[in-house]
C-alpha cells in the first residue's frame, strides 16, 4: 500500500507523528499499522532469539515475562520510556524508525544484537540495528518499507542492567543511558556487552572495552580501565562536545558502578 | 466549630464530576476566536505591517491594532507603562502587536500566521551587566527601573565587631508559573450593551478598571467574572486575555473567545525575576548575627508589571527571619529586552531565602555551631525588631517552628553515605508591602432564608472560597446549608483585592468577619438566635431596606521611608521552617528529595486539610525551583522543555502546624500560600551541602551543575 | 470526513471526523466533553488523559480515526452527583482537589489502576500517576485519596 500512495506515512501509536503533525508536517494518507497482527506479539525464535513485533508497545514489552527474564535491560528501559500513557501508545517500531538519539530502547537492543526485519512490496530484508540507524533521526528505511519486527538475543544466565539519567524522576528524555549484560564463569568475565545511548550521535557498543574485559577478572582496577576505554571510544566517535563535560564523567562513574556488581535481572 | 474543620471545598463536587466550567471550556453561539500576533524580535521598530495575505484567509474576520484602542494603550498593576498592543516599537520577544479575530480557532491561527511585520531591529539589551552599564537602553529614561533600600544601624561597624564574615553571590533563573490551565476567556456584549468578560484570573476589579481605561468607558459599562481558574501562582494578575477580549468585543460586537496555547503562555507570560544576590553576613563567635549587607540586582524585562513589589519585598525580607542589628540592603531591578518578569509565588523572597539560609548554615559551620542553634539564637520573636525597624508585638511563631522540627533535627541519621539534611527558614509579610490593600465583603439576607456572601476574592485552587465560608459560618454560628457563596463577579461584589501576597485569608477573611459581625448584631436583635427563621427576618429587613451588610479590612501597616526602608511594611508575618533530607546519586549528580518536615506558623488554621494541600504543593514547586526549573528564552517552549516535578519526584512530607494567633487576623489567622514554597529550595541546597560538602550558589542545581561541583571536588 | 463509531461511557456513538483530526478535538468540540482538557497539546502534561479499553492514553496524541470500535471512558463514566464513585468521594474527603484542572485525568488514571491492581502500594500509585502533572497539590493528597479508595488507609 505504501508504494502506491504518495506522501503517505505509517502511524502506530502516533506519539511522535502527531506531535510532528501539530508542528506542520503534512501527509495525504496515514496508514494505521497498530492493529496488524503480523507485526504484533513477542515470540521466541530459534537460535536463542526473541522476536518482538514492531507494533508491540513499550508497556507490553516491559510487562512481558520472557523479556523480563531474558532481556531484563530492555524490559527496564521500556518501562521508563515517557509516561504510563506514552508506554500504552508508543511502539518499539515507532521508536526505532523515529531514531531519536535519546530513545531508551536503543542501548539494550544493541546489547542484545538486535536485527530488524523490514518489508516492502519488492521484498524483505534484515539489518542490524547498528546499520539501520545512521544518525540522529536518520535510518536506512525506504519510503515504501515497513518495519515488521526486531529480533534479539535471549540472554538467560547473564546479569543485566540499564541505567538512564534524566532531569526528573519520571517522564523525561534520557540525557544519557547505558545498558550492559555480563556472564561470569569461574571468577572470569566470560562474555560482556555494553552499549551507551544519548551520548554519541548514534548509540554504540564500545567493542574495545568489551574485548578488554572478556577473560579478565571482574574487579575494581579492571573495570576502571574498561570504563576509561569507553570514554576514549566516545571521544573518538564524536570529538569533544560541550555536553561531554557532564556526560563523560557520568558514563565512567555509572558504568563503573553498574559493571562493579549492580543488576536488574 | 468551623475553625480548624476540614470543610469540603465549595467547588469540589463539580470538579470531581468534570463539570466545572474553566475559562477553557466557555462557549457561546457565534463566537469568534481571537489570537495574538506577537513580536519575534527582542527590540525593534515596527516599520510596516502587511495584512493582505492574512485577510485573504477564509474565515478572517478582523485584525485590531493599537490604533483601535479608544482609551489608554498603557496598563500595569503599579506603573501604567505596558502597551496592550505595541505601537511603533517592540521590546521583548512575544510582545503583543495585533489581535486577529477569525471564525474559529483554525482560521484565526491561520490568519495570524500570514501577518507580515517588517521590523527594523535595535540592538537588544539581553544581559544584566549590559543593562547596568546603560550604554544601550530599553527606554529613554535609562535602564534602572526600581531601586529600594533598607538601612538600619551601621553595617560597617557591625562587620568590624564580628568574629566571622561570610560573603557569597547567589543566582537564580527565570521560572514559569506553569499553571495547568493556560490563559483563556470569553467576552461578549450583554443585552444592556455592557461588555462582559469571563476569564481565568486572580483578580476581577483590577481588570475591570484597566478595561475601562483601555476603552475609555465607565466601569459600570463593564462586568468581569472569574471563571473556574486552573491555577495562578501570580501569573494571572496582570491583564492577559481580558484586555484583548474587551477590545475585540468593543469593535466586533460579537462574542470573542481566546485561549493561549502552552507555547504562547510560556513565551509571553511574566516570569519569576532572576536575581543576582551579593550577600555578606557578620556574626560573633557565640552565633549572634551582627551585620547583613546585601546587594540585589535583577532583570525585570522591559515593562514594570510587579517589579516594584518584587524589588521592595526582596529588600525588606533580605535578612531572613532573624534579628540583625545592622542591615544594609540595596535592591535594584534593571530593564532589559528579556521576558517580562512579574509576580510569582513569593515575589523575590524564595530567591533571597536561598541566600540567607545558605549564609546562616555557613556561619554555623565556621563557628562549629549547629545550624539549628544559630537559627534559634537569632530568630525573630515577640519583642524583636525587624530589618525595617518594626517591633513584632504579636504572632511571631518562628522559634516555635524551629522547636517543632528540633527533635527530628537532633536525631537525624544518614540513611546512606550520600544523604544529607538541611534546614530552611523564612518569614513573609502578609498583604501588599507598605501600602493600603483593603478588602470589602458584602453579605446579603435573601428571601429563601439564607445568607449570601458576595466576594470578589478569586479562588485559584488555594481554597479561599472555603476558608471565607468557614470564617463566615463560625462568626454567624450558622449551618453550612444556610449560607451561599457568590464569588468573582464585579456586578455583585466589592473589590477584595487580588489573590496574591498570601492575603485572602487574612484580609478578605477579615472583611468577611467584619461584615458578619455587623450582620450578627442585626440577627441577634431580630431574634435569629432565639429561633426566629431567616425567611421571617428577611421580610422585616426587606421592609426596612436593610438587607446588605458590608465588611471592610485593611491591614494596619504603614509606609516605608524611601531612603531607609524603615517602617511597618506589613501588619503580620508568616513564619516557617523546613527540614529536608536528600540523597545524592554521585555518579550522575542527581539529587532526590526523600523527606521533608514542614513547620508553619499560620496564626490559626482554618482548614487543616487545605493547609496541608498548600504546603505539599509549595514543596513540589520548591523542588522544581531548586533542582529542575529554568526558563531559557529561545529554548523553552512547552512542558517538553520545561520540567516541573511529577509524582515520582515528591518526598514523604510531614506537616506541623504552629498557631501563634494574630490578633488582627480572623480568628487569629494569617496567610500560607507563598510561605508554603519559600523555605523549600533553601533547605534542599543546605541538605546538598550536608551530603556532599559542596555549596550551591546557583539555581537550579540540576544534574550538570551538581556533577560539575562533585568533579571539581574530586580534583582538589 | 470519516465516520468513526465507538463506545463512549457505555453508549454507542457515531461521529464524523476529519481524517487527521485529534480525538481531543472530537471530544471537546464535537461531543462537548469538556472534562478532557488541553494543557499543552503535545502529550506532556496529562490533562487530556482518557481511557481507551480501560488503558490511559493522551487524547491530544490520539487520532480520532484510531478510536474506531474501541471503548472510551472519560470522567463522566465514574459517577454523577447522585452516585459518586468511591474514588470521587475519596478525592473530596482527602483534599485531592485544588484548582481541579488535572482532576478528571487523575481520576481516570486511578480508576484504571484499581481495575488492574485493586490494592496498589504507594509506589505503584505514584508510578501510575507519573504521566499526569499537577502544579497545585504536590500529589500527596491525590495519592492518599487513591489509597483510601482502594481500601487501604483509614
Amino acid at each position: 500500500m505504501l508504494s502506491s500512495l504518495p506522501a503517505a506515512a505509517i502511524v502506530a501509536g502516533g506519539t511522535d507523528l502527531v506531535v510532528r503533525m501539530r508542528n506542520g508536517e503534512r501527509h495525504s494518507y496515514l496508514i494505521d499499522v497498530a492493529g496488524l497482527s503480523e507485526i504484533a506479539g513477542i515470540t521466541p525464535e530459534e537460535g536463542g532469539r526473541l522476536r518482538i513485533g514492531a507494533a508491540a508497545t513499550h508497556g507490553q514489552i516491559a510487562a512481558d515475562g520472557t523479556v523480563r527474564k531474558a532481556c531484563a535491560g530492555l524490559a527496564l528501559a521500556c518501562s521508563q520510556v515517557g509516561s504510563p500513557q506514552i508506554r500504552n501508545m508508543g511502539t518499539l517500531g515507532g521508536n526505532l524508525v523515529n531514531a531519536s538519539p535519546a530513545a531508551d530502547s536503543l542501548a539494550p537492543l544493541l546489547v542484545h544484537n538486535a536485527m530488524l526485519a523490514l518489508e516492502a512490496t519488492g521484498g524483505a530484508r534484515t539489518e542490524s540495528l547498528e546499520r539501520f540507524i545512521t544518525g540522529p533521526y536518520r535510518t536506512t528505511i525506504g519510503k515504501t518499507e515497513l518495519l515488521c519486527s526486531v529480533s534479539v538475543d535471549r540472554l538467560e544466565g547473564y546479569e543485566e542492567g540499564y541505567r538512564r539519567v534524566a532531569k526528573r524522576a519520571a517522564w523525561a528524555i534520557s540525557r544519557l543511558s547505558c545498558a550492559w549484560a555480563l556472564r561470569e564463569e569461574g571468577g572470569l568475565i566470560e562474555d560482556v556487552r555494553i552499549a551507551v545511548g544519548s551520548c554519541t550521535p548514534v548509540p554504540f557498543r564500545p567493542s574495545r572495552a568489551e574485548d578488554f574485559l572478556r577473560g579478565r577478572r571482574r574487579e575494581g582496577p579492571v573495570i576502571a580501565k574498561a570504563v576509561e576505554m569507553v570514554a576514549d571510544e566516545i571521544r573518538e566517535k564524536s570529538g569533544l562536545r560541550p555536553s561531554f563535560a557532564y556526560k563523560l564523567p557520568v558514563v565512567r562513574d555509572l558504568l563503573a558502578e553498574e559493571l562493579g556488581g549492580r543488576s536488574c535481572s | 466549630m468551623f475553625i480548624g474543620e476540614d470543610l469540603d471545598r465549595v467547588d469540589v463536587l463539580e470538579k470531581v464530576l468534570g463539570k466545572a466550567r474553566f475559562a477553557h471550556d466557555l462557549k457561546m453561539e457565534g463566537m469568534l476566536f481571537g489570537c495574538v500576533v506577537r513580536s519575534e524580535k527582542p527590540h525593534a521598530r515596527i516599520v510596516a505591517i502587511d495584512l493582505s495575505a492574512a485577510m485573504a484567509v477564509p474565515g478572517a474576520a478582523r485584525i485590531l491594532s493599537h490604533k483601535d484602542i479608544p482609551g489608554q494603550n498603557a496598563y500595569g498593576v503599579i506603573r501604567k507603562d505596558q502597551p496592550l498592543l505595541a505601537a511603533d516599537r517592540v521590546r521583548y520577544v512575544g510582545e503583543p502587536v495585533l489581535i486577529v479575530l477569525g471564525e474559529g480557532e483554525e482560521a484565526a491561527r491561520e490568519v495570524a500566521s500570514r501577518v507580515k511585520i517588517e521590523y527594523e531591529e535595535i540592538a537588544p539589551v539581553l544581559d544584566i551587566e549590559e543593562a547596568r552599564r546603560g550604554v544601550r537602553v530599553v527606554h529613554d529614561s535609562g535602564n534602572l527601573f526600581s531601586y529600594k533600600k533598607v538601612r538600619k544601624g551601621d553595617v560597617e561597624k557591625g562587620f568590624a565587631e564580628s568574629d566571622v564574615i561570610v560573603s557569597h553571590t547567589f543566582r537564580t533563573a527565570w521560572v514559569d508559573h506553569a499553571f495547568l490551565e493556560t490563559e483563556a476567556g470569553i467576552g461578549f456584549m450583554d443585552e444592556g450593551g455592557r461588555i462582559v468578560i469571563k476569564s481565568s484570573t486572580q483578580n476581577i476589579h483590577y481588570k475591570r478598571a484597566e478595561i475601562a481605561r483601555l476603552l475609555s468607558i465607565p466601569e459600570e459599562k463593564i462586568r468581569v467574572v472569574q471563571a473556574t481558574t486552573g491555577g495562578g501562582f501570580g501569573g494571572k494578575l496582570d491583564v492577559t486575555v481580558e484586555g484583548f477580549l474587551a477590545l475585540a468585543v468593543y469593535h466586533a460586537r460579537r462574542p470573542v473567545f481566546m485561549r493561549y496555547t502552552r507555547e504562547e503562555s510560556m513565551l509571553s507570560n511574566t516570569k519569576r525575576h532572576p536575581l543576582h544576590v551579593e550577600y555578606r553576613t557578620g556574626a560573633k563567635k557565640d552565633g549572634a548575627l551582627t551585620a547583613v549587607k546585601v546587594s540585589i540586582v535583577g532583570d525585570t524585562g522591559p515593562y514594570a508589571s510587579y517589579g516594584d513589589s518584587v524589588c521592595l519585598r526582596a529588600a525588606v525580607h533580605a535578612t531572613g527571619p532573624y534579628e540583625v542589628p545592622n542591615v544594609w540592603v540595596d535592591s535594584r531591578l534593571f530593564y532589559t529586552n528579556g521576558p517580562v518578569s512579574g509576580a510569582m509565588r513569593g515575589f523575590g523572597v524564595p530567591q533571597l531565602a536561598l541566600a540567607h539560609e545558605s549564609q546562616i548554615d555557613e556561619v554555623a559551620s565556621l563557628l562549629g555551631m549547629d545550624p539549628m542553634d544559630v537559627r534559634i539564637k537569632n530568630g525573630l520573636k515577640r519583642g524583636s525588631v525587624t530589618a525595617t525597624g518594626q517591633h513584632l508585638s504579636a504572632s511571631a511563631g518562628f522559634v516555635e517552628t524551629l522547636k517543632r522540627i528540633e527533635p527530628y533535627w537532633r536525631e537525624r541519621k544518614r540513611s546512606k553515605k550520600a544523604s544529607g539534611f538541611g534546614l530552611g527558614s523564612m518569614y513573609y509579610g502578609i498583604g501588599n508591602t507598605g501600602v493600603a490593600n483593603p478588602s470589602r465583603a458584602l453579605l446579603e439576607v435573601v428571601e429563601e432564608g439564607r445568607i449570601v456572601l458576595h466576594t470578589g476574592a478569586c479562588e485559584i485552587g488555594q481554597g479561599s472560597d472555603t476558608v471565607l465560608l468557614q470564617i463566615l459560618l463560625e462568626t454567624l454560628k450558622m449551618a453550612r446549608a444556610e449560607v451561599v457563596l457568590d464569588r468573582g463577579d464585579t456586578d455583585t461584589s466589592k473589590d477584595a483585592g487580588s489573590s496574591s501576597a498570601s492575603r485572602q485569608t487574612y484580609i478578605s477573611g477579615g472583611a468577611v468577619r467584619d461584615g458578619a459581625l455587623k450582620l450578627k448584631e442585626v440577627l441577634e436583635e431580630a431574634g435569629y438566635y432565639r429561633g426566629r427563621s431567616l425567611s421571617d427576618i428577611y421580610r422585616s429587613l426587606a421592609g426596612q431596606g436593610n438587607l446588605f451588610f458590608e465588611g471592610f479590612f485593611d491591614p494596619p501597616a504603614a509606609g516605608l521611608d524611601g531612603e531607609t526602608g524603615q517602617g511597618v511594611p506589613y501588619a503580620t508575618y508568616a513564619f516557617a521552617t523546613h527540614m529536608t533530607e536528600v540523597e545524592i546519586e554521585e555518579p550522575t549528580g542527581t539529587c532526590r528529595v526523600k523527606k521533608v518536615k514542614a513547620a508553619h506558623d499560620v496564626g490559626r488554621g482554618i482548614n487543616p486539610r487545605g493547609i496541608k494541600g498548600q504546603i505539599y504543593g509549595g514543596i513540589a514547586m520548591g523542588i522544581g525551583l531548586a533542582l529542575m526549573e529554568e526558563f531559557i528564552p529561545g529554548r523553552t517552549t512547552s512542558f517538553d522543555t520545561y520540567y516541573i516535578p511529577t509524582s515520582m519526584d515528591m518526598p514523604e512530607v510531614d506537616v506541623m502546624v504552629v498557631e501563634d494567633e494574630e490578633p488582627t487576623g480572623p480568628f487569629g489567622a494569617k496567610g500560607l500560600g507563598e510561605p508554603a514554597l519559600i523555605p523549600q529550595a533553601a533547605s534542599i541546597v543546605n541538605a546538598i551541602r550536608d551530603a556532599t560538602g559542596l555549596a550551591v550558589y546557583d539555581l537550579p542545581c540540576n544534574m550538570e551543575r551538581l556533577k560539575g561541583l562533585l568533579e571539581d571536588k574530586k580534583k582538589r | 470526513m470519516k465516520r468513526v463509531e465507538f463506545t463512549l461511557n457505555g453508549k454507542a456513538v457515531a461521529c464524523d471526523v476529519e481524517e487527521n483530526e485529534l480525538f481531543l478535538h472530537t471530544l471537546r468540540e464535537r461531543l462537548s466533553i469538556t472534562s478532557v482538557k488541553e494543557g499543552c497539546g503535545i502529550g506532556e502534561c496529562g490533562t487530556c488523559t482518557i481511557l481507551i479499553d480501560n488503558e490511559p492514553r493522551y487524547a491530544c496524541l490520539t487520532l480520532a480515526a484510531k478510536v474506531e470500535g474501541r471503548d472510551v471512558k472519560t470522567v463522566e463514566w465514574l459517577g454523577n452527583a447522585d452516585t459518586l464513585h468511591p474514588l470521587q468521594r475519596a478525592f473530596i474527603s482527602r483534599g485531592a482537589v485544588q484548582c481541579g484542572f488535572c482532576t478528571p485525568a487523575m481520576l481516570l488514571v486511578a480508576y484504571s489502576l484499581l481495575l488492574k491492581n485493586p490494592h496498589p502500594t504507594c509506589e505503584e500509585i505514584k508510578e501510575a500517576l507519573s504521566g499526569n502533572l499537577c502544579r497545585c497539590t504536590g500529589y500527596v493528597q491525590i495519592i492518599e485519596a487513591i489509597e483510601s479508595a482502594s481500601g487501604k488507609g483509614d
